[in-house]
């Protein structure tokens, strides 16, 4: 293999990662039945970190990655609400009985308008259960700037932040009083707002 | 002195000195596969069901079912698999779609695209690997059974009692004697 095509078979180089300490995070892993299998959703990439942290459990988790289904079109955010809360569900892939004890969502719920935060909701719900915890960045106002960022878990205290790669999707940051209104399934228990302006939030499933 | 030492060293420095006529070209690390390893070419496209006594290095397509149970598996940089896989460790540095079973670990290399589910006791992803799936991980010893909650291990560490701590303690009452 040639230089070039070495190159080009590797990608981009991936970007350097920094630490975020984060006080939700012990919230996030309390109280849990590590005597049953850990199921975790992650909507962001699969990054190193956070596959090395939930290897110390028996846990099974489902990297799903909207952000490059919706830069590949595997989420048509121009859809309507029903087909797009089908390819959610296409996406998500669940055997039956999965039933989710976390949920990382990241940022990017603030990629989607009301009417896909519904159809994700709807999509998503089924397979809550009444301990179902989210991880989710919010912002504090509507006027606060999204960064393109990737986010994984180092330890139960600590996040890595990345810039993202691929150039940044239009969005709409949402603050928490939206996020409630149209991301039905989960409601917000907890938050602590950050000097960058995002509220760092825990949620916990309405069932 | 110092300048005789310093003209010895000079002298070596000189004598030592590589001549620079050729550009310095890296090139990607080979792989290496341990023991007596088959190998499916570049050039090679399998559709069908591999089994076998050997570990595989995969740098052509394959199409089917792979089944080496007791050996490694090795899809290499230009390596392209659509198929299951089931070995004692699977590592991918080239593209997969299926289902890969590791009995000891599965390892994504940073060149590595894998589209499937995973099975395996452990699993290492490098940085730049492309995964989306579900990953299934039993590291053999369970939380439960270390009798340790992460929030758990957050007060030891701190050396501080945050409230959250508290439920843990109460339920492992040896944790409040660690935390001093």
């Amino acid at each position: 293999m040639n230089l070039a095509a070495r190159d080009q078979a590797r990608g981009p180089e991936p970007p350097q990662s920094s630490r975020q300490s984060s006080k939700l995070l012990p919230v996030l892993f309390d109280n849990l039945d590590y005597h049953r299998r850990l199921t975790v959703l992650d909507l962001g990439r699969a990054m190193p970190e956070t596959v090395e942290f939930f290897s110390q459990f028996r846990c099974r988790i489902h990297v799903v990655d909207v952000y490059s289904e919706l830069q590949s079109g595997g989420l048509d955010r121009s859809a309507s609400g029903k087909t797009l809360q089908r390819q959610f569900q296409e996406l998500f892939g669940f055997e039956p009985g999965t039933g989710l004890d976390i949920c990382l969502l990241w940022d990017l719920p603030h990629y989607f308008d009301e009417k896909q935060l519904r159809a994700f909701s709807s999509a998503l719900w089924p397979w809550l259960h009444a301990r179902t915890k989210a991880h989710i960045f919010g912002v504090h106002s509507a006027a606060t700037m999204l960064l393109n960022r990737e986010y994984g878990i180092v330890n139960e205290q600590t996040l890595s932040v990345r810039q993202r790669a691929a150039a940044q999707l239009k969005n709409s940051p949402h603050p928490p009083s939206f996020m409630n209104e149209w991301l039905t399934c989960l409601t917000t228990s907890r938050g602590v707002l950050l000097p960058d302006g995002k509220v760092e939030t825990l949620m916990h499933s309405t069932i | 002195m110092f300048d005789k030492r310093k003209d010895k060293i000079s002298d070596h420095a000189h004598v030592n000195e590589p001549a620079l006529t050729q550009p310095v070209v890296a090139t990607a690390p080979a792989i290496k596969t341990a023991g007596k390893t088959a190998v499916i070419g570049p050039g090679i496209v399998i559709n069908g069901d591999i089994s076998g006594t050997e570990s595989l290095l995969i740098e052509g397509k394959v199409k089917g079912h792979i089944q080496l149970a007791s050996h490694d598996v090795t899809v290499g940089h230009s390596g392209e698999v659509h198929a299951d896989v089931t070995a004692k460790i699977i590592r991918v540095a080239g593209k997969v779609e299926g289902d890969l079973v590791g009995q000891e670990k599965v390892i994504i290399s940073s060149t590595g695209n894998v589209r499937g589910n995973i099975v395996a006791p452990r699993m290492l992803l490098e940085d730049g690997a492309i995964f989306k799936g579900s990953i299934d991980m039993d590291p053999g010893e369970t939380r439960a059974a270390q009798g340790v909650s992460p929030a758990a291990r957050v007060a030891v560490k701190s050396g501080n009692m945050p409230e959250l701590a508290t439920d843990a303690i109460k339920k492992n009452p040896d944790l409040a004697l660690k935390s001093g």
